[in-house]
């Protein structure tokens, strides 16, 4: 079955939705994925962090984008993953370096991230993967 | 052709159309039709290669308008 690892850096959501849309797409196709957030992507796991910011070169398209969220022409990317993860093979990782850098516990992360792992277990995850994104 | 459920994805994009077929899907018998209306015009390539992947069976699609009507069989 293929699989797709994604490494998420950023908690912009011209960043987190392709890597969510990406991740669910493959889920649906039957595949596996996994995504890895690091550094900004981390904040995002935070729960009640709320991300309503897109990168900055795009902020004139960032209330129209909302606007759409709200309405539920796009679904909320944390509903999104909460979703598929139920099929089992969506595993969501979160970065253990960029918890300590911020001095966040599991405590303060979302329910649905699997495991606080480090790069080298990532990787070793990310090298069967046919598909290997870095999403920043 | 008799359609034991509809879903109505239209005017949600990619992939919008898909996952909402997904979940029917996950709750419907094998054998079942299900019909899903979908506005996005990527809908009919993700839903065509979602089936070859997963096994589920496209009976057809037409397209009423802007409009496109996918049938498919539940395996």
């Amino acid at each position: 079955m293929p699989k797709i690892s994604i490494i998420l850096a950023s908690e912009r959501l011209d960043k987190i939705y392709p890597a969510i849309i990406l991740a669910t797409s493959s889920v649906a196709l039957g595949w596996n994925a996994e995504i890895f957030f690091t550094f900004w992507g981390l904040l995002a796991l935070k729960k009640g962090y709320e991300t309503k910011n897109v990168s900055i070169d795009y902020n004139e398209y960032k209330e129209s984008l909302i606007k759409m969220i709200e309405l539920g022409k796009i679904p909320e990317w944390k509903s999104m993953l909460k979703s598929f993860k139920n099929t089992g093979r969506l595993k969501i990782y979160a970065c253990s370096t960029t918890m300590d850098l911020f001095k966040i516990n599991k405590e303060n992360l979302e329910d649905f991230v699997d495991e606080i792992v480090g790069a080298p277990t990532f990787l070793s995850k990310a090298k069967d993967s046919e598909i290997n994104l870095f999403i920043s | 052709m008799k359609v034991d459920l509809i879903i109505d994805a239209r005017f949600k994009f990619c992939p919008g159309p898909l996952l909402a077929l997904v979940e029917a899907i996950s709750k419907a018998k094998s054998g079942q039709i299900i019909k899903l209306l979908a506005t996005d015009p990527a809908a009919p390539s993700d839903i065509k290669e979602w089936a070859s992947n997963v096994g589920h069976n496209i009976l057809k699609i037409d397209k009423n308008g802007d409009v496109y009507e996918i049938y498919v069989e539940v395996k």
